[in-house]
């Protein structure tokens, strides 16, 4: 099974982008997952898979294995859906 | 009426009363090496003094001390007896706060006669000599004496149970590592106060390194741990401009065995010395005037001196590749090379890559330490490093403001939480903030008592640090950091949840989480008491097995399951920091890469050990390596380390550790590697470490096999 990770932190200016994205996803019926990366969940998985600023996105499977990454970037949700058909 | 004048009148009273009773017959040998009659009111003195009791409590305790000694058939009476017999009378009266004020510091006769026969086993960078027991009984007095006086009960007795560990108890009166900068010798030249003769900023390139030097020694007098020198090869520089060649080499040679066989210093030991090197002009200094010859500008930028900076850290390298006159490696001072994005834009850097790895893979000196993005680093002690932060950056512009120190290094003894746990989360994280709470006020008593020690200024015990060449106190306390560390976390894993870091993802994410808490924790905890609490990999050369015993003491039998090392030789160790099991057959570069996940969260610095054994992997395969490991992962820094077998007979040093020599066959060998962050003599290490040492996977095969991306943990165990 597929999932998206999404990190994201207050006070983050491109962090609510990413958000209206992935909850786009999030209707059409995708699964993601937040993180803070504020908290301690949220900076271990972040930790977990090198993420060193926020916004992040990765599309990972059910090994915690990463397919795909938007790192400090935002992509549209169709460029999201593209990769996620592709696995 | 004052406390003095009262004082004064009962003085006055107590040699009246003294000349009416003193007709006992019996000799005190006291401790101003003289025999003195006996004197009752020398106990009433001593515990209105040093107590808050009044003098009839002091009077009706000395008399009855008097009654049994009287009574008793003692011969020579020692003034550590009196004060025990004393100390007794006052716990039977309930006096305890009494008691404690009262302690005499020392040791038993039994002890100090084990320590002047036998090595010291505590820290390995200690010799066994006259100079070295010193040290020894100096600072089993002074651990007394910070456990008693300058840590509260209740952190003392978390320490002595093993919950935490205050670090360097015996040398409490110092910060405890530092950064240097060369520039503020350079600028000052060697003022230090009460110091007999004054020094003018050096000249030429020879007493500039005599200034480094002696500065180093005198620094070493005043820390617990490291001094470190950042950018040594770079500030160098302008002293080398017009030296030949070979002169630069001859100074590189003077250099590190100045740095080596400085074990004239505190107890017999060698200066525990870093020196960061770079091969680039790093970012923050190459637009900075340069400072040369007598202190003064030369007109030219660091960026100008690129090309005396990179000859000097050739030769420095060269000098290392070759050893000592046996072929040894260097134990001091240890080469910090870092390595930052501008590092691999820099013209022939492959070359020098290849160079220092070459030296890695023959001698195991080279450190690598790597700046990514915009970071730079002051690396010191055994893996501290300091992030330099905007106005450090502004700082850099006159880099002899850029000191650094930690005040204080507490670890926290990481198993111990999950034997209480008993796999509950709940109690694992909220036993962990406890225990760091305690730690943070630990913290809180050291930097109060160095401060109370800075406030006596130039005719206090850290005058040097106090002096103000630049306006400001050598010692930048506002700068300072407060370590947390952390030992056993691999343990505390496996105690919580059954596998070990390296078994399984869920291990590992579990391991992220507890130190992601640290980090959080010690955030919160700086806000809180407006001091700098940052995480580090503590060295813990003793302290992993210090708290392994105390576990098998308090924890057993949950604790023999855990422990590692050899149980039936006593030989027990938890695995350092947030470490691998260093005996898992793990691949290298995922090695570097696990234990890496790890090290953005712990600010102060980490490092990631491939242990070499007797491999000696071609230089290529380590620069290849290196380069992975700078753009592929989050790791800090890495070391290879190599084993020696050094002959003491014929002189010799061979690969690996042996029994015999290898060239004369004789058994009067030592073995050679790192223990933590340092070169030694294996014969001198503690328990623990030899345990570990059994354990240490050598990656002898896996350099030459191809080392594959491997994401996946269960593909490599
Ligand atoms: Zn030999």
């Amino acid at each position: 099974m597929l999932v998206l990770k999404a990190f994201w932190q207050k006070n983050c200016p491109r962090c609510p982008q990413m958000k209206t994205v992935t909850e786009e996803l999030k209707q059409d019926g995708y699964v993601v997952e937040y993180y803070d990366l504020s908290t301690v969940d949220g900076l271990a998985e972040g930790a977990y898979h090198s993420v060193m600023s926020a916004p992040t996105l990765l599309l990972v499977d059910e090994d915690d294995q990463e397919l795909a990454e938007w790192r400090g970037v935002v992509p549209s949700p169709d460029e999201v859906k593209r990769e996620w058909a592709m696995m | 009426m004052s406390l003095e004048s009262r004082m004064a009148k009962k003085t006055t009273h107590l040699k009246n009363d003294f000349q009416e009773s003193t007709d006992l017959a019996l000799f005190v040998r006291t401790s101003n090496e003289d025999m003195d009659g006996w004197n009752r009111q020398k106990i009433v003195a001593a515990l209105v003094r040093e107590t808050y009791l009044d003098v009839e409590t002091a009077e009706r305790i000395s008399k009855e001390v008097e009654d049994v000694i009287m009574s008793s058939k003692i011969g020579v009476l020692t003034s550590p007896l009196i004060r025990e017999l004393v100390d007794a009378k006052l716990i039977e009266y309930g006096l305890e706060k009494a008691r404690k004020m009262h302690t005499r510091l020392g040791m038993p006769l039994y002890d100090v006669d084990q320590l002047i026969l036998r090595p010291n086993r505590e820290n390995a960078n200690v010799p066994h000599g006259p100079e070295a027991t010193n040290l020894t009984l100096a600072e089993s007095i002074k651990k007394e004496y910070a456990l008693l006086s300058v840590f509260s009960q209740e952190v003392g007795d978390a320490h002595m149970r093993g919950d935490i560990h205050l670090h360097d108890l015996g040398f409490c009166d110092r910060p405890y590592c530092s950064g240097q900068s060369l520039e503020y010798v350079k600028k000052f030249g060697l003022h230090l106060p009460n110091a007999a003769s004054v020094a003018q900023p050096a000249k030429h390139a020879e007493v500039l390194l005599a200034h480094m030097v002696k500065f180093s020694a005198t620094l070493q007098g005043h820390f617990a741990g490291a001094i470190g020198w950042d950018a040594v090869n770079l500030f160098f520089a302008p002293y080398l401009r017009g030296l030949s060649d070979r002169e630069i080499h001859q100074l590189a040679q003077m250099m590190i065995f100045e740095f080596s066989q400085q074990a004239v210093a505190r107890g017999g030991q060698a200066i525990f010395s870093d020196i960061n090197l770079y091969w680039e002009i790093p970012k923050h200094f190459a637009d900075v005037p340069a400072i040369g010859p007598g202190g003064k500008y030369t007109g030219l930028t660091y960026a100008d001196y690129t090309e005396e900076a990179q000859k000097f850290v050739w030769s420095l390298f060269e000098v290392y590749l070759d050893g000592d006159a046996s072929g040894r490696p260097f134990f001091f001072p240890k080469p910090l090379v870092h390595i930052t994005e501008k590092f691999f834009q820099t013209p022939r850097h492959q070359e020098f890559l290849d160079f220092i790895c070459k030296v890695a893979s023959e001698k195991g000196n080279t450190y690598f330490v790597f700046d990514r993005g915009d970071t730079a680093k002051i690396s010191q002690c055994c893996r501290l490093s300091f992030k330099l932060e905007a106005s450090d950056l502004a700082d850099a512009s006159q880099p002899w403001k850029m000191r650094y120190t930690a005040l204080q290094n507490v670890t926290v003894n990481l198993p111990r939480i999950g034997y209480l746990a008993k796999g509950d989360d709940t109690t694992l994280f909220s036993k962990l903030t406890d225990v760091m709470e305690l730690a943070a006020r630990a913290h809180l008593h050291k930097r109060v008592f160095i401060e109370k020690l800075l406030a006596l200024g130039e005719l206090g015990p850290l005058s040097i640090l106090s002096m103000k060449h630049d306006g400001s106190s050598y010692l930048r306390l506002n700068k300072a950091s407060y370590l947390m560390g952390m030992v056993g976390l691999n343990e505390l894993v496996q105690i919580h949840c059954g596998e070990e870091l390296h078994q399984s993802n869920k291990a590992l994410k579990l391991g992220l989480r507890i130190i992601s808490h640290m980090k959080i924790v010690s955030e919160k905890l700086s806000k809180k008491h407006h001091l700098k609490f940052v995480l580090e990999q503590t060295p813990a050369e003793s302290t992993a097995y210090r708290f392994a015993k105390l576990d098998l003491r308090y924890h057993s039998p949950a604790s023999g399951a855990v422990v590692k090392g050899d149980l039936s030789k006593g030989e027990v160790y938890y695995t350092n920091s947030t470490l691998l099991n260093v005996g898992a057959p793990i691949n290298p570069i995922e090695r570097v890469k696990t234990e890496g996940l790890f090290h953005p969260l712990i600010t102060a610095g980490s490092i990631s050990h491939i242990w070499l054994g007797e491999a000696k992997p071609p230089a290529e395969s380590l620069a290849n390596f290196v380069t992975k490991t700078f753009h592929q992962t989050q790791n800090d820094q890495v070391a290879f380390s190599p084993e020696f077998t050094s002959c003491n007979d014929c002189n010799k040093t061979s690969r690996g550790l042996k029994d015999n020599c290898s060239y004369c066959g004789s058994d009067n060998v030592d073995g050679i590697t790192r223990i933590t962050g340092y070169f030694t003599k294996t014969s001198i290490w503690n328990k623990g470490k030899k345990g570990e040492l059994t354990d240490r996977h050598r990656n002898a095969e896996l350099f030459t096999q191809k080392m594959n991306k491997v994401r996946n943990l269960k593909e490599v165990i």
